[in-house]
């Protein structure tokens, strides 16, 4: 009994703390803090040689010393597949750059990327933008959540060294009027007004009502708030909002059949990809009498992936999301490469920590050096038109971080291939609406 | 009586709940959604009552709090994908496959990671489990990456004529959806439930199983090889999550923390049952199941919620758990 009793206690401790942590960490608390970042990440690592910490940077032989960027990312726990998509995406520009000369304004100096695991948890995430940041690293990216890049953001701010951020929607992390952080992808006021705008070009009177089914972490929060505010002026309602917990569901029949119960004329999901695709199959078993699913930011209806994965039903969802620009070339050219080198289909996210890497690039080439804050006053006054995303205009950033052209696109599984399908000029086919695979 | 007369009162008490229920004003709108709720609790409920009923038989005989039971889920969750994305193997028929290779791993752990900490203070163990874990789970991350994987089976969709009835999937019950996947899932856990109480309440080996769970010394002074129950006890442990892997395959997906999803509720569904317990684990099961899905209903995303105001309910007013016989 005693030995229960002491197991028990135990046991509830352990309880409370992971559900305490449920925010963006929820069903990975028990791996956080005990993986070293270094043996994950050359596990996955191509077969280049393993980013070194900076101290063993003494080889005499090349004159230019490596130019360090830190990339925090989770390559463990729930969020692992994107996070070393995203770290391999870097490293592949990294490689890139090097094998094209370097950075020629400082003398042909290469870049050496210096990933680290978040385990998808804020306090692992700060505490490696630290380290990072102590290894004496020009420059951060990261970190693919809104939760974690707060803090490190925070972080880079007190240290002087910029964050160009490559997925993290929440408005609130440049609200702080921060210098040093700059941000590739649209936040979470542009996804919502966006994703709005896009319903109301699709569906016209055709759609009033929506049932929002969001995660409940800081990046499903504030998108489905941001969309909330925007479509009143669209003449379009949320009339059902129901969160849940991206890492801890394994089903989400129930949450469907609460968004469909009031005949909503569309069903608006924002979350990560398993959930999204927990989303899908519960739409398809309950056959949702809607218009049509419409992903808002959703990390799975975009991707082909999730075609593979879902097969024919994955026909006609709709999704409003960053994306990278399919109809060029040189797009084409850098999914092919990064599928050749890590026999792993490419997606957005892992483009945008690409593009990332080459912002930075530019700015160390305008820059003529690699003191953070001349790499962040260099960032400040970027202009790249020929970036590989869609988007209607260069990437440059105002005064807060944002990426002033920062926009999404609206994007349709349609004949068995995720498709751009709005706005007009970056239409790759005409939208089916309504559309729903069990017709409708 | 002491124990009967409570179990009244809980079953009174999920009476006034289904009674209630239905009064209130979301009834009136949503009883689909009300019969769905339960459907999915009870659906989801029967694969925790199988994860739990492995967790539950461990730590009632081992008194060994196995961090690693979700990570096992784990390995027979990709084991069974594996098959049926290279050798189109169903995940049912895997099952052939997980539950005795999970009984191997089980033994393997017990006879050479715990058996020589049995006698260390608890959080030793409760370590080493952990770190189980931990290993398992990276080392999926580094065999499959962290991509997350799934299946869809071809006739999961579909009409099945039975000669009487025609049945035709996913089936509609008052309204709410039953996925064929889930369905199956549920009557295989009801199924390996029933196997299992009676092998250990009807076979010699059960009955040695308990012997060395109630008095392990007694136990070995009757010629009971306790060290040996002790490795086939976490066997069978292993073999039940083992089952529940290749049948949540379906509708679910791989990842390497696919299975640590279920640890935690496993905890839940083990102490709400009583520890040792397999018609615990069984019922326990259902209504954390029941308790999630209906939690949601009334408060949108706090799902989970439910399922800990249940446990803390258990750990302060019956601590033993429904079935369990206090005093242990």
């Amino acid at each position: 009994m005693k030995r229960t009793t002491v197991l028990l206690s135990l046991l509830l401790s352990l309880v409370l703390v992971a559900a305490a942590c449920s925010d963006d960490d929820a069903g990975t608390t028990t791996t956080a803090a005990a993986e070293s970042p270094a043996t994950t990440t050359a596990a996955e690592a191509p077969a280049t040689t393993q980013a070194a910490p900076a101290t063993t940077q003494a080889a005499p032989t090349e004159p230019p010393d490596p130019i360090l960027i830190g990339a925090i990312h989770p390559l463990t726990g729930g969020l692992a597949g994107a996070g070393n998509r995203m770290d391999n995406g870097a490293r592949m520009a990294v490689d890139e750059i090097n094998a094209a000369g370097g950075i020629a304004s400082l003398g042909g100096a290469p870049l050496e990327l210096v990933s680290a695991d978040s385990t998808g948890a804020a306090d692992v995430g700060a505490s490696e933008a630290e380290r990072l940041i102590g290894d004496g690293v020009s420059a951060l990216i990261g970190t693919y959540q809104s939760g974690v890049t707060l803090p490190v953001a925070a972080i880079a701010e007190r240290d002087g060294v910029p964050l160009v951020i490559d997925v993290a929607v929440d408005d609130s992390i440049l609200d702080q009027g921060y210098s040093d952080t700059f941000r590739m992808q649209p936040n979470a006021t542009s996804m919502g007004a966006n994703g709005a705008k896009f319903l109301s070009e699709l569906g016209g009177d055709e759609i009033k009502t929506v049932a929002y089914l969001h995660d409940d972490t800081a990046f499903g929060v504030s998108v489905s708030q941001a969309f909330t505010v925007a479509p009143a002026a669209l003449g379009i309602e949320v009339i059902t909002d129901i969160p849940y917990a991206p890492f801890s569901v394994t089903d989400l029949t129930t949450e469907m059949a609460q968004a469909a119960a009031g005949s909503p004329d569309v069903i608006v999901v924002t979350g990560y990809y398993g959930d999204g695709l927990l989303a899908a199959r519960a739409a398809t078993d309950l056959e949702v009498d809607v218009k049509a699913i419409v992903g808002i930011a959703q990390g799975a209806f975009h991707t082909p992936q999730f075609v593979e994965d879902f097969g024919a039903d994955s026909e006609l969802f709709f999704n409003s999301n960053y994306h990278f620009n399919s109809s060029d070339p040189i797009v084409a050219g850098i999914l092919e490469r990064f599928e050749a080198t890590f026999d792993d289909a490419m997606d957005t996210e892992a483009m945008l920590a690409y593009q990332a890497i080459y912002v930075i690039a530019d700015a160390l080439e305008r820059a003529g050096s690699s003191d953070p804050a001349d790499v962040q006053a260099a960032l400040a006054t970027t202009n790249i038109a020929d970036h590989f995303l869609a988007y209607p205009g260069p990437i440059t950033f105002d005064d807060t971080g944002e990426n002033i052209n920062a926009e999404p696109v609206l994007m349709q599984v349609v004949d068995g291939a995720v498709q751009q399908v709005l706005p007009a000029g970056l239409r790759e086919t005409d939208p089916v609406f309504p559309g729903t695979p069990w017709g409708g | 009586m002491r124990g009967r007369s409570r179990r009244i009162v809980w079953a009174g008490l999920a009476v006034v709940v289904a009674v209630a229920v239905p009064q209130t004003a979301w009834w009136d709108l949503n009883h689909t959604v009300f019969a769905q709720a339960v459907v999915s609790g009870l659906l989801i409920g029967g694969v925790y009552s199988l994860v739990a009923m492995g967790l539950s038989l461990v730590f009632g005989v081992l008194d060994i709090i196995n961090f690693a039971h979700g990570a096992l889920m784990t390995i027979t969750i990709y084991v069974s994908y594996l098959l049926f994305q290279n050798y189109g193997v169903d995940p049912y028929v895997s099952l052939v496959v997980t539950i005795p290779l999970m009984f191997v791993v089980g033994v393997g752990i017990q006879r050479f990671a715990i058996n020589p900490v049995m006698d260390a203070p608890v959080h030793n163990q409760l370590l080493l489990t952990l770190g189980i874990a931990i290993i398992i789970e990276n080392l999926a991350l580094v065999l499959f990456t962290g991509t997350p994987r799934s299946i869809e089976l071809a006739y999961a969709r579909n009409e099945f004529d039975l000669g009487v009835v025609t049945l035709d999937f996913p089936l509609r019950v008052f309204g709410a959806v039953v996925s064929l996947p889930k369905l199956i899932a549920f009557l295989v856990a009801l199924l390996l439930a029933g196997v299992l109480y009676l092998l250990i309440q009807r076979t010699q080996l059960g009955a040695a199983i308990r012997a060395s769970a109630q008095e392990p010394e007694g136990a070995e002074l009757v010629g009971i090889d306790v060290r040996r129950i002790y490795m086939i006890t976490f066997g069978i442990g292993a073999a039940c999550v083992g089952a529940a892997g290749s049948l949540v395959l379906p509708f679910l997906f791989v990842a390497p923390t696919a299975g640590a999803t279920f640890t935690i509720i496993a905890f839940v569904v083990v102490v709400l049952g009583g520890m040792g317990s397999i018609p615990g684990a069984l019922v326990g099961g259902l209504v954390i199941g029941l308790t999630q899905e209906l939690t949601q209903l009334f408060v949108p995303g706090a799902k989970f919620l439910g399922v800990f105001i249940v446990f803390l309910a258990v750990l302060l007013f019956r601590p033993e758990g429904i079935f369990g016989k206090a005093g242990r």
